[in-house]
């Protein structure tokens, strides 16, 4: 035992005194030349800030010291070692999210050596400053600069930067350690609001304004006088979704080729999964044949990727891209019209964000992909006649383009590095704040559960009245939402797939109906250990339930729609069946009288399950025509369970409100047969009566009664009648 | 502390000898009853009165059947059953007897876990956000092992030896004897399974108190009978030394529900919320585990293992992983009630099945 508190006491002493003694190397240190530890990476996006940052440094102080830390094999091991800075390794890994797995494991694991590591290379280093400029490849770093600071150990200060306007994971959890976050939008702010300062985006090699006839005469190709240049990229990788609506918007563009002149990036994406200029030029081959291709030539150029983009940028009138920080902020700071396609399901969806921010300024017009199962996978799509009409229709808009070159401006933080500088030398030329900025903050995107909370409570309010455009607020968003809920549908867990079919049913998608069809009568098995246990198709049961459910929601009849029903009323599970039944009465104005829908309703009055019974009987009401439906529903009075025989009643009922009956002795006489006794009843509280009576009046003053609750009523005064 | 000062009289002072009563099992048992059930009949009107004006009332659930008008009813009825019983065992019970203070303990725990349970949900204002379900079950957790570890070693209220044998209804000897660690791990799980079972069934008037009752009863007559050399070893029962003080507690208990039926009876004034269904379960369990009956309690408490495992099925097969519905509703209960059956009529119709249920216990006394 003493033994053992003897060694526990000899460790914790032994490192409060190496903990002591590095802190006095690390004071004596600071009084040399300042050493700042640099990182973030993964891609050119998180790099290029640095490394701007960097520059802006050296330019100030000459001897600054620099390291930068990354992860071998990605994008900074090769951006670093041209820009010539000393680099160093550590490990990192992904946050893959944070439910229990074994990839959690691994990450955790990976980020606490890569910490150890860290560690390491900070007390050697011994750094002034930490500039982190996101990607999880500056957790470790920022985390053992974290520890360093919590033990006192290091007086060292940590800056992060965000370039986007969600900030990712790595920032948004150790941020709030952090000294300053610089940030690219305003918006961001409200996740950092006590150390975040609005900087913009640093820009390294800077992207100038160039004259657009000089521009025009440097390029290698010419460009007709009189046209409108359209500039179509999608990022220096390309995006397949953007060359294909290329591909198939030129057939509607060239009919406007005398006064357009389109330039089309490709993209140098060459991998396994996506071969940008093969790709491209096979599918142009296939719709235009050769000679197709090489007439368009007076119109269309293409290339894999623009080294010289700011050329391009100068001669074209409008820009076609992707969203993402590093592109938006070229495109501000040119004040240049851009049509924005953001690709959607990134983290925190900042293609997304970034988009609506824009839009919301009206600095940029916004075109969301299309979810389309292909090929038996999940394809995101782009209509190429959509994109053509979109852009001849901005094109012609003069008032428009102007509008967005002047707002696009404004978003631009101009001296993005000399702010960050005065933030990191704490001279506070800047004011860097919530107040230097004009554009109010949007309302975050809701998640897929809240959207679906907001819409379901909207419908059950008011099915009659119900618009999804209303509640979503602003039509942009309806429309992503509306993509992602598509992108849902194909997902492999089955409970993410019924959150998509409900969506898509309460956005009133109306174009993923076959889809929803599709999987309502989808007979693909479940696995042997499903089935043993109760299961049945892949869809389950709540998906085909909530299909039918969907339907009713979208409100749109068609023949598919009908075939897709009457399939319903066979599934195996009770509750499709009951949903089904349903359905039938919802859209019983249109089913009235039709003789197959009669004789399923019948059979259904046979079911096994009670539920169906209840809902056939009723919707046996709204379409019955003739006799056999009313025959059907007496034949019902002495039903064991009392709902059925209720829901008899309610049948008989609505067949005289629909008038398609008489009163007549027979009638009664076979009403009066109803077995009427059950097991259920409503309780009745009298006291709760008067007290809802009261809150009544103190609410609505001066309105009459609700029917039924006057205080002459002797129940309501609590004596027996 | 009546039976310890009555005894003390007894040594000193052979006149009061009259005072000897209160050294049978039965007279304790009768006034201790009493005592609890006149208890809760003094205190009830005071305590639902207080409970409304300091806003601890029954909070609407989310999702579910309506309980609309339920909602607003005073809840956390369970500290009103513990106090009867705590109250009546102070006066009446033998403190030094471990089969009084293991149960003491289990149901003190249960309800002041069921207690934090109730006052979350009243503090958020919502009725499914109570104790997340990890911490009731680390909480459950903890008391089941500390119990369990308490049984299987030198503290055993039955003996180290008896601790690993496994009893089973309807035959006489030990099917099997468990190794004390295989045996612990048993223990455990079935005291959470239990106190849990209890909480899922306590969802309509009366319906969790009364079926507690004749399980109640039943046990007490078993410890009764174990208790007593004589009995038990005319019933071939394995003579457990002291258990006869679980009959006392039980009996406390049976008054202390009665009482609170008096005012949980459909439609309720009080409900006994999580405080008074795990501390019931929790109670419950510790009681089958000492005497020895842990597979008498399927039998005897089947309407709680019912509730329990339709529930449970219900949720965790069906809805969580094959994405229909197995049951019509779960649990058990709500599944009545969704076929068309009023609430007063689904409890007295599981009293019933409760009540047979103990019957058939009973029964397992002398066929064997």
């Amino acid at each position: 035992m003493i033994y053992w508190l003897i060694s526990v006491g000899l460790i914790l002493t032994a490192t409060a005194v190496l903990g002591l003694w590095g802190a006095r190397l690390w004071r004596r240190d600071l009084q040399g030349p300042r050493r700042v530890v640099l990182t973030g990476g993964g891609t050119g996006g998180h790099v290029n800030p640095a490394l701007a940052i960097a520059e802006a440094i050296k330019n100030r102080e000459p001897h600054t010291r620099f390291l930068y830390v990354g992860v071998a094999g990605k994008a900074e091991a090769v951006i670093v070692k041209r820009a010539g800075l000393p680099l160093r390794f550590v490990v990192s890994r992904g946050l893959p999210g944070f439910r229990p797995s074994l990839a959690l494991l691994r990450f955790l694991f990976t980020w606490v050596v890569g910490t150890v590591q860290s560690l390491g290379i900070l007390v050697r280093f011994r750094p002034h400053w930490i500039i982190a400029t996101g990607g999880y490849v500056s957790a470790p770093i920022v985390t053992a600069g974290v520890v360093l600071k919590a033990l006192r150990i290091g007086p060292l200060k940590i800056f992060l930067h965000e370039q986007n306007s969600v900030p990712g994971q790595m920032n948004l959890l150790l941020g709030r350690y952090a000294h300053r976050v610089f940030l690219t939008f305003p918006q961001t702010l409200a996740y950092f609001p006590k150390n975040g300062a609005v900087v913009g985006y640093p820009v390294r090699h800077s992207i100038l304004e160039i004259p657009k006839e000089e521009a025009r005469k440097r390029l290698p190709f010419t460009i007709p006088e009189g046209r409108k240049v359209v500039f179509i990229f999608g990022g220096s990788q390309g995006a397949r979704t953007i060359n294909r609506a290329v591909v198939e918007a030129l057939a509607v563009l060239a009919e406007h080729r005398d006064r357009l002149f389109i330039i089309h990036g490709m993209g140098l994406a060459a991998s396994e999964d996506y071969h940008a200029v093969q790709d491209t030029e096979a599918l142009l081959k296939a719709r235009y044949g050769e000679e197709g291709v090489a007439s368009f030539q007076d119109f269309y150029y293409r290339q894999d990727y623009f080294h010289n983009i700011a050329e391009i940028y100068a001669v074209s009138d409008l820009v076609v891209c992707r969203s993402g920080a590093g592109s938006l902020n070229e495109l501000a700071r040119l004040g240049k019209p851009s049509l924005l396609i953001p690709k959607a399901n990134l983290p925190g969806d900042h293609q997304v964000m970034n988009a609506r921010a824009m839009k919301q300024a009206r600095a940029a017009e916004v075109l969301f992909e299309d979810t389309v199962v292909e090929e038996g996978g999940l394809q995101d799509r782009i209509d190429g006649v959509v994109l053509a009409g979109k852009i001849l229709e901005l094109l012609a808009d003069e008032a428009k383009l102007a509008e967005m070159t002047q707002k696009c401006r404004q978003f631009f933080r101009k001296q993005a590095t000399a702010r960050i500088l005065s933030e990191l030398y704490g001279d506070r030329r800047f004011d860097n704040g919530w107040t230097a900025h004009s554009l109010e903050s949007l309302p975050p995107l809701l998640t897929n559960t809240q959207l679906l909370r907001r819409l379901q409570k909207a419908y059950d309010a008011d099915p009659e009245h119900y618009d999804p455009e209303r509640i979503a607020g602003i039509a942009e968003d309806l429309a992503y939402y509306r993509y992602r809920a598509a992108a849902l549908l194909v997902h492999p867990a089955w409970s993410v797939r019924n959150l998509g079919v409900k969506l898509i049913g309460l956005t009133r998608y109306q174009e993923k109906t076959p889809t929803v069809l599709h999987m309502l009568l989808d007979r693909t098995p479940a696995s042997r250990m499903e089935r043993f246990f109760g299961g049945d198709y892949r869809q389950v049961g709540f998906i085909r339930r909530n299909a039918v459910t969907a339907v009713m929601v979208m409100n749109r009849l068609d023949a598919s729609v009908e075939e897709a029903l009457m399939g319903a009323m066979e599934d195996p599970y009770y509750e499709v069946r009951a949903q089904a039944c349903r359905a039938v009465s919802h859209f019983g104005r249109h089913l009235a009288g039709k003789e197959r829908w009669l004789k399923i309703l019948l059979t259904k009055l046979e079911d096994r399950c009670f539920e169906v019974k209840v809902e056939a009987a009723r919707a046996l009401g709204e379409i019955g025509t003739d006799g056999r439906a009313l025959e059907a529903l007496l034949s019902l009075g002495e039903a064991f369970h009392w709902q059925v025989r209720n829901a008899a009643l309610v049948g008989v009922r609505r067949l005289m409100e629909r008038q398609v009956i008489w009163p007549c002795e027979d009638l009664l006489r076979r009403v009066g047969r109803f077995i009427l006794t059950a097991p259920d009843f409503r309780p009745h509280f009298v006291i709760r009566e008067n007290f809802n009576a009261v809150m009544h009046l103190c609410r609505h003053p001066g309105a009459a009664r609700p029917a039924g609750e006057s205080p002459e009523n002797g129940a309501v005064l609590g004596k027996r009648a | 502390m009546i039976y310890q000062i009555a005894n003390i009289i007894l040594d000193s002072w052979p006149a009061f000898s009259f005072l000897r009563l209160v050294n049978y099992l039965t007279f304790r048992a009768i006034v201790a009853a009493l005592t609890s059930a006149v208890f809760v009949f003094l205190f009830s009107r005071r305590f639902i009165l207080y409970m409304h004006r300091r806003g601890f009332q029954d909070q609407q659930r989310e999702t579910g059947l309506s309980t609309h008008d339920k909602s607003g009813t005073p809840t956390m009825g369970g500290v009103l059953i513990v106090g009867a019983v705590v109250f009546s065992m102070i006066l009446w019970g033998n403190w030094r007897n471990p089969f009084l203070l293991l149960p003491m303990i289990a149901m003190l725990w249960h309800a002041l876990m069921g207690f934090w349970d109730d006052y979350t949900k009243i503090l958020k204002k919502s009725g499914n956000r109570g104790l997340s379900e990890k911490t009731k079950l680390a909480l459950q957790s903890l008391f089941s092992a500390g119990f369990a570890w308490i049984m299987v070693g030198p503290l055993s209220p039955v003996g180290a030896e008896m601790a690993g044998r496994l009893y089973v209804p309807f035959i006489k000897v030990p099917v099997a004897t468990l190794h004390p660690l295989i045996y612990a791990v048993f223990i455990f799980l079935f005291v959470i399974f239990v106190s849990n079972a209890v909480n899922i069934t306590d969802g309509l008037d009366g319906l969790a108190i009364t079926p507690s009752l004749f399980v109640m009863g039943v046990l007490g007559v078993f410890a009764y009978v174990q208790g007593n050399t004589i009995y038990s070893a005319y019933l071939f029962y394995p003579y457990l030394k002291g258990a006869g003080e679980l009959t006392v507690f039980g009996a406390a208990f049976v008054g202390a529900g009665l009482g609170f039926l008096w005012y949980n009876a459909y439609p309720a004034q009080i409900f006994m919320g999580d405080t008074g269904s795990l501390a019931i379960g929790g109670t419950v369990a510790v009681m089958s585990v000492l005497l020895k009956q842990e597979f008498l309690f399927p039998i005897l408490g089947g309407l709680f293992v019912a509730e329990a495992l339709s529930s449970q099925i219900q949720d965790k097969i069906g809805v969580r992983w094959l994405g229909r519905r197995l049951f019509y509703r779960a649990p058990l209960h709500h599944n009545l009630q969704h076929r068309g059956i009023a609430e007063t009529k689904v409890v007295i119709r599981l009293w019933i099945i409760s009540g047979l249920l103990a019957l058939v216990a009973l029964a397992t006394l002398k066929i064997r």
